[in-house]
């Protein structure tokens, strides 16, 4: 890579600069480093400037910016580095019965994570889930208490039309977090939900399932379980980062 | 009836072919909910029967 570079030298007084000391040293701004290993060794050696606090780098093998607090390495962005990143956000429009989000899956991430919060809707019950254009071989059960009692009770859909109860709709809003695994690969889709409905004759759920086939999936649809329909509130879509 | 659908930002009246989708999956949740009603009542009616309550009931089974 153009960038990278070994060492970050110490100029000393009357020393002459050449244009490849020029590029080296202001060229990049920031010192450029393939990795840790070559970033440690470009500093403190012969004509190598010393490490200190406020330094900075970047590491082409991990795509990150680092500074040097005076003891150790941290890193400055991005922020997805190993953790949850925002993808993209839909409003819920005004007294729909389904929503598709597309563009929401992609070779990026494996899982993925959901979440349905705000809104309102006009009946109070769940919304069912599909991936892309697939109407058939959801495999999915849930559990439930209801607030009012103590018992437990279960529900389960063999090679349905749709993923059952993937969120909890009610007048006071919409709840539900969603894990998908593999949306985008073409293998089985794992699927797992869990809410809790913000209305008194509800429940918190949680379930799970598959879709038994290998087809790749970008794009997904919340349906309303039951007539009704929905109206504002945000479905987020989220990827877990794969290292 | 017709259903308003959202894809993305756009909003618009389903077509035949997703009204039909809608109307299955509306009708199996009405078919499972109506299968858990009946199991409650025949659970209530039983319980009825033995002359105890559901505590009672869970109490019993350990």
């Amino acid at each position: 890579m153009a960038n990278e570079q070994t060492t970050v030298p110490l100029f000393v007084a009357a020393e002459v600069l050449t244009a490849a000391d020029m590029n080296l040293s202001a060229g990049t701004g920031v010192p450029v480093f393939a990795n840790t290993t070559t970033r440690d060794a470009g500093f403190g050696g012969a004509g190598e400037k010393v490490l200190a606090e406020g330094q900075l780098c970047y590491l082409s093998d991990s795509n990150i910016v680092q500074y040097y607090s005076g003891a150790s390495w941290a890193t400055v962005g991005p922020a997805s580095a190993g953790a949850l990143t925002f993808i993209k956000s839909q409003t819920i429009g005004t007294t729909v019965t389904s929503v598709n989000v597309t563009s929401a899956f992609s070779a990026t991430y494996d899982r993925y994570l959901i979440t349905l919060s705000g809104g309102t809707c006009t009946t109070n019950r769940a919304l069912n889930m599909t991936l892309g254009s697939t109407t058939t071989g959801y495999y999915s059960s849930y559990m439930y208490v209801s607030y009012a009692s103590s018992t437990v009770v279960g529900n389960a859909s063999s090679n349905a039309s749709s993923f059952l109860d993937a969120g909890v709709v009610t007048s006071n809003g919409l709840t539900g977090r969603i894990e998908l695994n593999n949306p985008f690969n073409a293998v089985r889709t794992e699927f797992i939900n869990f809410g809790a409905g913000l209305a008194t004759n509800q429940q918190p759920i949680i379930g799970g399932g598959f879709v038994d086939n290998a087809t790749s999936y970008t794009d997904f649809t919340l349906t309303m379980a039951s007539t009704g329909t929905m109206t504002g509130g945000t479905i987020r879509v989220y990827g877990y980062a794969n290292s | 009836m017709t259903y308003k659908i959202q894809i993305d930002d756009l909003v618009r009246d389903a077509n035949e072919e997703e009204t039909a989708l809608i109307d299955a999956q509306h009708a199996a949740s009405k078919a499972r909910d109506k299968a858990e009603a009946d199991k409650a009542k025949a659970k209530a009616a039983l319980l009825d029967k033995l002359g105890i309550t559901a505590n009672e009931a869970a109490l019993l089974l350990g």
